[in-house]
């Protein structure tokens, strides 16, 4: 049973007004894969990789985590579901009146109820984890992009999720700020984590994605592994936005 | 030194005992007006819509008529439908109903002002609704609300002087007895206003002393 996909997404779609920003995605990964969304801008991953855990509603389409199908209308459902599906955001949404220690607990007492023990233990576990062991009481105002990041996945990963869904998680950092992060992602690649990753990291990816997805105007143009897709892949479109991102962002990570 | 025995002996023990009176409307009314505020303000922004126009309706109203009018609904207009409010409980209704309403305005503004990346984050960690608004939105909200509720209840200090319209003998009203019995209205009104002035500065003082204590790196106010 190794190979039974942990989530299956089926078929989303997504119109704003009589625009289709999605016109039918279907995806499935496995335990410890790495998939990566590449695409234009405007092509639809934020608001697919949204859908996955209905912060957009899709309009149609379904879902499954490890083979049960997610009924987002029933609340209860929903939440439950939502806790073993972490998010990171492209502008990381830290919460601003909490530290950092307080942001990654915060979730535990509240949705997990938690004893503030644990919680707090927990919470320390995963920011030493991030590398932030020595920032725990401060504020997202006094961290730096890179360190916001990574509190955020270390926020994400207190949930123990299932899988997570990483939204141009470096895209926001300066430069230099980037390595921190994609360091950290590593190693969730190493220990296992399953990922949906929409990221221009182009090395990044060709080094540890699974599969590669091209998405464009709301569809699946082409996946594959990412030798085929980033050396020769079959679509014209696919060539020329992979030598695009090679040439914005291929060196220097 | 006549003027001084006047204030000794029946200028301050009068507005002493209005004082008391006068405390006793503005604590509850902030209080309830300040509850009241969080309440309608939450649901002026994430209510089912009927129940946002329910409580625009009430705002509107209470915004938008004088509050003397009001305070006389309450205390001479519902004996006609049968109930029957003392001068005191008509003027804190009145009080925490007027203030709720211009509250709420503070916390509505302030609630939209939360980025909506917070709640997209508190959401995908599983926050149910209402775990998301009192966990992350209202404690940042109630923080950049702060200064203009603040500002509210020092109104609240003044117009808690209506009170004596419906009879509720405040400060004001001790002293509007007190100066037309002894036809000295400058004195005794200026001792009232300077009582006012105290009471004014002491919520300030707690007020700003209050922002301190709840201020966070990245949630100072401008011109700190
Ligand atoms: N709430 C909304 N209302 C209307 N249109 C929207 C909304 N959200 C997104 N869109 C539109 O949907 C399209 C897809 O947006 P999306 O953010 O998913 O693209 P993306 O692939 O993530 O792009 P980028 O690389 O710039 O992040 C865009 O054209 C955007 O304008
Ligand atoms: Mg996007």
């Amino acid at each position: 049973m190794e190979n039974d996909p942990i989530l299956r997404i089926e078929d989303i779609k997504k119109a704003y007004r009589a625009r289709e920003i999605l016109k039918g995605i279907s995806l499935s990964i496995s335990k410890g894969e790495l998939k990566v969304l590449i695409g234009p801008s405007g092509g639809g991953k934020s608001t697919l990789l949204q859908c996955i855990n209905f912060l957009v509603m899709p309009d149609g389409g379904d879902v499954w985590l490890e083979g049960r199908k997610v009924n987002p209308h029933r609340k209860r459902e929903l939440y439950g579901y939502r806790q073993q599906v972490g998010m990171i955001f492209q502008d990381f949404n830290l919460f601003d009146h909490l530290s950092a220690l307080q942001n990654v607990q915060i979730a535990l007492l509240r949705v997990k109820g938690m004893d503030k023990k644990s919680a707090r233990e927990r919470a320390v576990a995963e920011l030493e984890r991030v590398g932030l062991g020595k920032h725990i009481d401060h504020y997202p105002a006094q961290l730096s992009g890179g360190q916001k990041q990574r509190v955020s996945i270390a926020r994400a990963l207190a949930m123990d999720p299932k899988v997570m869904l990483l939204d141009e998680p470096t895209s926001a950092l300066d430069p230099e700020l980037i390595g921190e992060v994609l360091a950290v992602i590593k190693n969730l690649v190493a220990n296992g984590m399953t990922m949906i990753m929409a990221t221009h990291q182009i090395s990044f990816s060709s080094a540890f994605a699974t599969e590669i997805i091209f998405m464009e105007d709301g569809l699946i143009v082409e996946q594959g592994p990412p030798s085929k897709i980033l050396s020769s892949a079959e679509c014209a479109r696919t060539k020329e936005f992979c030598s695009k991102i090679y040439d914005l962002h291929g060196e220097g990570n | 030194m006549d003027e001084w025995q006047f204030f000794q002996s029946q200028v301050f023990p009068s507005l002493m005992k209005g004082f008391k009176v006068s405390i006793s409307l503005i604590l509850p009314s902030a209080f309830l007006g300040v509850c009241i505020g969080i309440w309608a303000g939450s649901m002026r922004v994430y209510g089912s819509t009927w129940l946002r126009k329910l409580v625009d309706a009430y705002v509107a109203i209470f915004r938008g008529t004088p509050l003397v009018v009001q305070l006389f609904f309450w205390y001479f207009g519902l004996p006609h439908v049968g109930i029957y409010l003392s001068p005191f409980a008509a003027s804190v209704v009145g009080f925490s109903l007027c203030s709720g309403a211009y509250q709420s305005e503070y916390v509505r503004g302030a609630l939209l002002s939360i980025k909506k990346g917070q709640m997209l984050a508190a959401q995908a960690l599983g926050f149910s609704k209402w775990q998301m608004l009192r966990s992350v939105i209202l404690p940042q909200a109630l923080r950049r609300a702060l200064p203009g509720c603040g500002n509210e209840i020092i109104y609240l200090i003044k117009y808690s002087s209506l009170a004596y319209m419906v009879t509720c003998i405040e400060m004001t009203g001790e002293a509007k007895i007190l100066a037309s019995h002894y036809f000295k209205y400058t004195e005794v009104f200026l001792a009232v206003g300077a009582f006012y002035l105290v009471l004014v500065s002491l919520a300030g003082w707690f007020l700003h002393h209050l922002e301190g204590r709840l201020s966070i790196p990245g949630f100072e106010h401008h011109g700190k």
